[in-house]
């Protein structure tokens, strides 16, 4: 069986200038995730976590490289069936849109009705209204259907580092233009990159729940 | 047995999802009550049930009877009440008045709210009977814009309740009411609660813990939780919460 998702030989480049070009951004991705499960994602702003997103949901374009959910290629579908298998949770106010080149008529449809991969950028996770319980309940709920949940968060309070810790079976850590799988929430906060990201007070409370 | 029962509602306005797959259901004489954060799809969700927004996917029976789709006026006939976040009562006319014109029989005689003054007495008399059950019977004669804020809550729950509706939607009816005007809404909830049934969209936790028999949550689109207050209440992040108060 395919594997829910498998991003294989991804590159995206942005570049400014027309006649100079120079290349202001980068970010490589070559992985692929077979089982359901909850996949922690981390990584400072501006690294790259939301292109990341957007290209695994079909609204960004990769400049090379293929995104595979469930087997089909998800940029080769049309473009309101993309989010019938990978649908992304923006950061609220944070949609940003994309030239569509390709007509529809010319793209594949859909194979599957509901999305098998969920991504959530930032979801707003409120300790003191309660739905953080229910939100947490909800990605397991969606693991257990046989589902790919892929939570982006920046940790800025100890319950973000309980909460990654405790939900999460994988880790991917996204710094300096790359896309680094971790197996544990150990493995990740080992790492330097991760380490001096998450600064010295963070990183006491997360090597403490790892 | 379910009155109403929603499956796998799905709706998108352009590139945007707006309800995933919101699967529901109320029952007969149940309140059941619709919670989430801003944005969740809690109204739309609502403009579903009520044939304002037609859902690309999925459908909606009512007592046994495919309605997905109908129109909203064909929804509010066949008994789906609803009140809006914000108010819609004709301000010049009076409280009575604005009942009278919601009165079913009224309203099937020619629908005019100018009318109302030359009205017939048994209909200004199931009027005053719609509003004294929400304590307004004194204020029957008092024009719309003339009442007070919390009143003219009540106003609207009295104009979905004359059209005799099988189920009542209220979306966030305590928004704007002062803790003494939820007080006096609980209590009309309380007394409509068993006569009605009612499906409600409520920000206010404790209003919600206090009445509902079943809460469902609704956040990115779809139900993300559902249960009794006490089930929700279970959830260990709910208890060290503010939610956790509402025990």
């Amino acid at each position: 069986m395919a594997p829910l998702i498998a991003l294989d030989g991804i590159r995206k480049v942005y570049t400014r200038g027309t006649l100079r070009r120079q290349t202001t951004f980068t970010l490589e991705a070559n992985f692929s995730v077979d089982q359901p499960g909850i996949v922690g994602v981390v990584g400072p702003n501006g690294a790259g976590k939301t292109t990341l997103f957007e290209m695994m949901t079909g609204s960004n374009e990769p400049t090379s490289g293929r995104v595979l959910v469930g087997g089909t290629d998800i940029h080769k579908v049309k473009y309101k069936e993309r989010d019938r298998l990978a649908i992304h949770y923006h950061q609220s106010y944070q949609v940003r849109h994309f030239k569509k080149l390709v007509p529809s008529a010319m793209l594949l449809s859909s194979p599957t009705e509901r999305p098998l991969v969920h991504l959530f950028d930032e979801p707003q996770f409120n300790p003191q209204d309660g739905y953080i319980g229910f939100m947490l309940d909800f990605f397991k709920r969606l693991r257990d259907e046989g589902k790919l949940v892929f939570i982006c968060l920046h940790p800025t309070a100890t319950y973000h580092l309980e909460i990654l810790s405790s939900i999460a079976s994988h880790f991917m850590l996204v710094s300096g233009g790359k896309v680094m799988q971790k197996d544990s929430f150990g493995a990740l906060i080992s790492d330097e990159r991760c380490r001096s990201y998450l600064g010295p007070q963070m990183y006491e409370t997360a090597s403490k729940l790892a | 047995m379910a009155l109403l029962t929603a499956k796998g509602i799905h709706v998108r306005f352009g590139d945007r999802v707006v309800l995933e797959e919101v699967d529901f259901d109320v029952r007969e004489g149940e309140f059941h009550g619709i919670m989430g954060p801003n944005g969740a799809g809690k109204t739309t969700f609502f403009n579903v049930l009520t044939g304002r927004v037609k859902p690309n996917r999925g459908s909606i029976e009512l007592a046994g009877e495919n309605v997905t789709g109908f129109p909203s006026h064909k929804i509010a006939r066949k008994g789906v009440s609803r009140s809006f976040q914000i108010m819609t009562l004709f301000d010049e006319f009076s409280a009575r008045e604005n009942v009278l014109a919601a009165l079913p029989e009224f309203r099937d005689s020619g629908f005019n709210p100018a009318k109302a003054v030359t009205a017939e007495k048994k209909w200004q008399d199931a009027a005053l009977d719609v509003l004294a059950e929400v304590n307004l019977a004194e204020k029957a004669d008092v024009k719309a814009k003339e009442l007070s804020y919390g009143e003219r809550r009540a106003l609207e729950i009295a104009v979905a309740t004359a059209q005799r509706p099988r189920i009542l939607c209220l979306d966030e009816p305590t928004s704007g009411l002062g803790s003494d005007g939820v007080r006096r809404l609980s209590d009309l909830v309380q007394r409509l609660k068993g006569k009605l049934t009612i499906v409600a969209i409520e920000h206010d936790m404790s209003f919600l813990f206090s009445l509902a028999d079943r809460i469902s949550v609704i956040h990115w689109g779809q139900v993300i939780a559902r249960g009794t207050p006490s089930e929700l209440r279970e959830n260990e992040w709910v208890r060290r919460s503010n939610l956790g108060k509402f025990a």
